[in-house]
């Protein structure tokens, strides 16, 4: 019998490594067609945006088409904040898993540390995300990644590979 | 960083960054206002400290207490709201040795304690304690003295729209913003009862120069080739049967007029129609809007519009509502801090759409703005290159005594020059009046 805990956590480490070796087709294809993918603005110091209706998200996409958009524009060639791409290295931890059968709600911390290729520079974004699983087969699809980014005075720009 | 008593540049170093020959179809800036450590020091004393500076919003304090800090040139600056619902802006820094006073970025405090010596104000400013007082053994007379928290030299609110001076001796606030106050009112009587900001905060920082960003504020020419990667998702999403979703949908350059005119104290401002009106927010009101303010009004409302108030306040009303605020660091360092605005009482779907269309096109982690914002990066870096001018700022010189609009004369409005066309224009005169404001408060005081 699996741990459940290190199921889910090694899902979420493939996850990481298909954003960090820009296997952006695989990452894609983790997601439900109608998967949400969020990262909250915040409203204060210490309280995030709750309501997407009402509120403002830095990244909000309401379907995995709204999701592949991010990545075909980043892959287009045609986005000069995408050339080049930067290299990052996502490091996944304190994965907490509350229930799982058909489906489970997954916390995780991330650091993800990204190297601007033109800068010269390197930068940190660091957070945790909070994951909507289902239970696919003898796999998992992602519902809902909410990530929550501690750190959101940002350098520039902000995107999908980057939490 | 400048001080007073740095030797700061002459006025012929300054002159010469601006060579303004529009007779001569010249018009050509000098990269030095770009990089220039010396140059930086003077804009902060003599632009971001020496005019009238945006400095937030009304609707972000709405209750009485609320407070927000900022920053006008490099001094902390707080703006409370008091016990009685009055708007007030002071330094954030104690009378006593200058600790900040309010630590947050917005809160709400009855009374502010400065956390070094005890000191106390209440929300109107005003010293309510000096602790141990008593005890002091203070010489005579200091307790007659004023110990209230600083006030900003000029403060002033402009339909909710807060602007303050460091510098005391700037025109009023109506001189200052002249016709610019027709496009904040058409910011603000979207209802009946004004605007709010859109709860989230997005805050950001670009290695580049704040002249670029305000250079692109009303840049038509880029949009068509900074953004395909966001045109080519618009279209896809359209042969796709998606409608609406966003007003660049369909977007084709040469089948939208676009004009742009130019105001006294470095104002500007870049207008049009959109190829998509039907996804704007703003459309299922307009009905109403039209009943209330008039059909020449509300076809304002409904133009794409990219205004500067200069020099650190920029309003884009097309996909969405936008403010930002600039604050520049250094030459080659600027803090962007954004608002999406609605109108109050907007309805659920409207705003979500709205909300949306801002989360895309104008966030820093959009589908268009970082590509702005590297464009920027890109230019700092050739702004090194070791040629003197570049060659941004032609086209539309050859545009000639152009046509005071029926729309420009609807809104009451006198601008010094303008030009129209259509998109493939990328009219760049409009970008002369924030370079000779910039200029003409640089040469004030150069010897």
């Amino acid at each position: 019998m699996i741990d459940p805990t290190q199921e889910v956590a090694q899902f979420l480490y493939r996850e990481a490594r298909f954003l960090d070796t820009r296997d952006w087709m695989a990452w894609l294809a983790l997601f439900t067609e109608d998967a949400v993918f969020r990262v909250p603005a915040w409203k204060s110091e210490h309280d995030i945006t709750t309501d997407p209706t009402r509120e403002l998200s830095l990244i909000y996409c309401a379907s995995r088409t709204r999701i592949s958009e991010r990545v075909q524009r980043a892959l287009s060639g045609r986005s000069v904040a995408s050339i080049p791409l930067p290299r990052t290295q996502h490091a996944v931890s304190n994965v907490m898993v509350t229930h799982t059968d058909a489906s489970a709600t997954v916390q995780a911390n991330f650091t993800v540390h990204l190297f601007d290729l033109k800068k010269k520079d390197t930068r940190v974004f660091f957070g945790h995300s909070t994951y909507q699983l289902l239970r696919v087969a003898d796999d998992w699809r992602i519902r809902d990644k909410t990530a929550v980014l501690a750190n959101d005075y940002l350098p520039t720009l902000l995107d999908f590979y980057c939490v | 960083m400048s001080d007073r008593f740095a030797a700061g540049m002459l006025r012929a170093e300054i002159e010469r960054l601006v060579d303004d020959r529009p007779e001569a179809g010249v018009f050509q800036v000098h990269r030095d206002a770009f990089i220039s450590e010396a140059v930086f020091a003077l804009e902060m004393q003599r632009i971001f400290e020496g005019t009238w500076i945006f400095l937030g919003l009304a609707p972000q304090i709405p209750e009485t207490h609320d407070y927000f800090t900022t920053t006008v040139g490099r001094q902390p600056v707080v703006v409370m709201r008091d016990a009685e619902g009055t708007l007030g802006a002071f330094y954030n820094a104690c009378r006593h040795r200058r600790a900040a006073v309010c630590p947050l970025e917005r809160g709400n405090a009855r009374v502010h304690v400065c956390k070094y010596h005890g000191w106390s104000y209440d929300s109107a400013g005003r010293n309510v304690g000096i602790k141990g007082v008593q005890h002091g053994a203070y010489a005579e007379g200091f307790v007659r003295e004023d110990h209230g928290l600083m006030p900003l030299a000029r403060f002033a609110n402009y339909r909710g729209f807060l602007f303050g001076s460091a510098n005391p001796d700037v025109p009023s606030i109506e001189e200052h913003l002249g016709d610019m106050r027709a496009f904040l009112d058409l910011v603000a009587e979207q209802s009946p009862n004004g605007f709010v900001c859109v709860p989230g905060n997005v805050g950001y920082e670009y290695r580049g120069n704040w002249k670029l960003q305000i250079e692109n504020g009303v840049d038509a020419y880029h949009f068509s080739s900074t953004h395909p990667s966001y045109i080519g998702i618009l279209n896809k999403r359209r042969a796709q049967g998606e409608s609406g979703g966003s007003v660049y949908a369909g977007f084709s350059d040469a089948e939208l007029f676009r004009a742009t005119m130019t105001f006294p104290h470095g104002h500007n401002a870049l207008y049009g129609s959109n190829p998509a009106s039907e996804a704007r927010a703003l459309n299922a009101a307009m009905p109403a809007l039209r009943q209330r303010l008039g059909e020449a009004r509300a076809q304002w409302l409904m133009y794409t519009r990219n205004v500067t108030i200069y020099p650190n306040l920029q309003i884009a009303e097309n996909a969405s509502l936008q403010v930002r605020m600039l604050q520049p660091l250094a030459p080659d360092r600027t803090a962007m801090k954004t608002w999406c605005l609605a109108p109050h009482g907007e309805a659920p779907e409207a705003l979500q759409l709205r909300i949306r269309q801002y989360e895309e096109f104008f966030n820093p982690s959009g589908l268009a703005t970082p590509d702005d914002t590297v464009n920027y990066e890109d230019c700092q870096t050739g702004y090194r290159a070791g040629f003197d001018f570049q060659q941004g700022y032609l086209r539309g010189m050859g545009v000639r005594n152009p046509q005071r609009s029926a729309a420009v004369q609807a809104l009451g409005i006198h601008p010094i020059a303008g030009t129209e066309g259509t998109f493939d224009l990328g009219d760049e005169t409009v970008m002369h009046s924030p370079w000779r404001e910039w200029k003409r408060l640089l040469l004030v005081g150069a010897k």
